[in-house]
């Protein structure tokens, strides 16, 4: 039973880029690695173990972490609820009655404000959830429709 | 009275305020005293920082003690406070959630008691919302008024309609401070243990030194361990003793009142509707005894109790007496002992989880202590047996309104939830539960500031679905 609504495929590139980014900060470590097993003649082998794994986690960081995280990436928001799912290791499925809703926050970084993205944060009493990458627009008619629903189901904590 | 003009809270405040600081830098004063020098006028340097920090405390003690008023009007708690910023926070008694009045030996000195309110908002703030260190008992009665019955404002009301709950007997009180830190003094035992390894163990032999124990030395050490141990469990039963002392649990009106301790005096007042959800634990020992505790997991819970957010409601019942004592004021409780256990293939999955880190550390100890490492072999069969006895304990149960799971940490937890009280329900399942067709479910309920909840490992996925079914259903109780 998959759930109706995805976020938006421009998630894709701006995970890519703060992967890209999460990248170099580490290739700038890996290649201070180089320089100092050079300079000092020690284990030359870390330096190869630094770059291995430099390598293994751009490929999952720029390429196959962003694509699985998008391809699971579903949610709904229902009149009585809101349900979402994702996860890339461990997927994860999580139900929020209206009820239970505190108050809703479109947030915007600099990254998503380039591409017109927004993410939807649904707080209850308790716990907190996000809803990633949206179109701006949709993401500001869910914020807006998601505390009209809470409101009518209001209930004391 | 003079409850209307801004006033200071009693003066044995700062005293109060400078023992928590005290309390604090304690451990790193005595690291200053005794380890940090070798000579004489450097032990003179580490006196007078000593003294210069002390000093301190006490003056930042003193100021906010004076710059700190609080006066009541309008069936508000108004108080102004903060040295160069002023900060005016008022608290309306309606929206007071929970309050806990405790007397500390200072205070009990003088008559006075120490008021902590909270209230829902301010997820950003932790802590109390308001904290009177020192003020007379009369005002504490006042708040209390107010907050019970805010319309009733300015009249002080006896508290009407109070009935009995619970009352803890010398019995009980005895097996609770018995049993109670046994968990302790087992790591406690074991941390002495493992420091005099390398003593009875040639452990340094590895290092090329040898070291033989003399007979003699050893049965001196061992000795001297289970002294140490000793006086420990002592201390600790005799802690347990005087806070658990006259523990009494009332119910006025809407409000559940706790009270306990013997020297230092604490009451807790939490209203019927702010509860969560009810919490049951059970050390091995006390389950082998047939005890539990239970808890109540609140809204307004207070920070302050070394349990964390949740409150004892019930220090030590048997546990099949539990739904007479507070079924007649938590009607919609259900106390059940019936549970769904989880699959058989679940089991393995507990153990072999247990085994990631059993095999490595046995692997490890064969390979540096030789014959001695067969003993991590005990070990192993100790992380096992606890294994299936978390397999064993897992399950949950929906009765109507109410989601019930158990599960053991390293003590048993049962958790009785409302609907209407749980905030989300989360399941995830990793690959390898997948191919098993299992998941984990996730349970998140509001406590005090915070979030609590809890979680049961590899439940069926049709069970599930059944949960979230009955979940997302919409008739609300």
């Amino acid at each position: 039973m998959e759930l109706e609504n995805r976020i938006s495929k421009k998630a894709l590139k701006v995970w890519r880029i703060s992967g890209i980014i999460k990248s170099v900060i580490g290739w700038i470590i890996v290649a201070f690695v180089y320089f100092l097993m050079q300079f000092f003649h020690w284990l030359i082998w870390v330096t190869f173990i630094a770059g291995g794994l430099g390598l293994i986690f751009s490929f999952l960081d720029i390429y196959l972490f962003p694509l699985l995280r998008w391809k699971y990436w579903r949610y709904e928001v229902r009149e009585e609820e809101i349900e979402l799912q994702g996860g890339v290791i461990i997927k994860r499925r999580t139900l929020i009655p209206m009820v239970r809703v505190q108050h809703v926050d479109t947030v915007q970084g600099p990254i998503y404000r380039t591409y017109h993205l927004a993410s939807v944060i649904v707080h209850t009493a308790a716990t907190v959830h996000e809803i990633p990458a949206l179109e701006e627009k949709e993401a500001d008619r869910l914020r807006i429709s998601i505390s009209k629903l809470a409101r009518v189901s209001d209930e004391d904590v | 009275m003079k409850m209307y003009k801004p006033k200071r809270l009693h003066p044995i405040s700062i005293l109060v305020s400078l023992g928590g600081k005290i309390k604090k830098l304690l451990f790193p004063l005595l690291a200053v005293l005794f380890f940090g020098q070798k000579g004489s006028d450097k032990a003179f340097i580490s006196l007078i920082i000593s003294l210069i920090v002390i000093f301190f405390s006490f003056f930042s003690s003193f100021i906010s003690w004076f710059r700190f008023t609080y006066f009541f009007e309008d069936g508000e708690l108004r108080m102004e406070h903060g040295v160069f910023i002023r900060k005016k926070r008022h608290i309306p008694f309606e929206r007071i959630q929970s309050i806990d009045i405790s007397q500390g030996v200072l205070q009990r000195m003088f008559g006075l008691v120490r008021v902590q309110m909270e209230t829902a908002g301010g997820v950003l703030s932790d802590g109390a919302e308001a904290v009177l260190s020192a003020i007379s008992k009369r005002e504490a009665e006042f708040i209390q008024a107010g907050f019970s019955s805010f319309k009733k404002i300015g009249q002080m009301v006896a508290a009407p309609d109070s009935t009995p709950v619970y009352q803890i007997t010398t019995g009980q009180l005895l097996l609770l401070s018995l049993t109670s830190g046994g968990v302790g003094v087992i790591i406690s035992a074991m941390l002495a243990f493992l420091s005099q390894m390398d003593d009875m163990v040639p452990l340094r032999k590895i290092f090329g030194r040898v070291v033989y124990p003399t007979a003699s030395s050893l049965l001196l050490v061992v000795s001297i361990a289970f002294l140490g141990l000793f006086v420990l469990w002592i201390v600790a039963l005799i802690r347990t003793m005087l806070k658990y002392a006259n523990f009494t649990v009332t119910k006025n009106d809407d409000d559940l009142v706790i009270s306990q301790g013997l020297f230092e005096k604490r009451q807790i007042t939490i209203p019927l509707n702010r509860i969560q959800a009810i919490r049951l634990s059970e050390s091995f020992v006390r389950q082998l005894t047939g005890y539990a505790s239970v808890f109540i997991e609140s809204a307004g819970g207070t920070s302050v109790s070394s349990e964390g957010s949740s409150v004892v409601l019930l220090p030590m019942v048997k546990a099949d007496k539990i739904n007479s004592i507070i079924g007649p004021f938590l009607k919609d409780y259900q106390i059940t002992s019936m549970f769904n256990p989880i699959p058989k293939r679940a089991m393995y999955r507990y153990i072999f989880k247990t085994w990631y880190i059993g095999i490595p550390i046995v692997i490890l100890s064969l390979y540096f202590l030789k014959l001695w490492g067969l003993f991590s072999l005990i070990f192993l069969l100790g992380i096992s047996i606890w294994a299936i006895l978390k397999f064993k304990d897992a399950g949950w149960n929906i009765e109507n309104q109410q989601l019930s799971i158990r599960y053991r940490l390293l003590i048993r937890h049962t958790l009785f939830m409302k609907k209407n009280k749980i905030q989300a329900l989360k399941v995830h399942e990793s690959y390898f539960q997948r191919k098993k067709n299992l998941a984990t479910v996730d349970a998140f309920i509001k406590s005090g500031k915070g979030m609590s909840g809890g979680h049961v490992t590899d439940l069926d996925q049709k069970d599930i679905q059944d949960i979230f079914i009955w979940y997302a259903a919409k008739k609300e109780g």
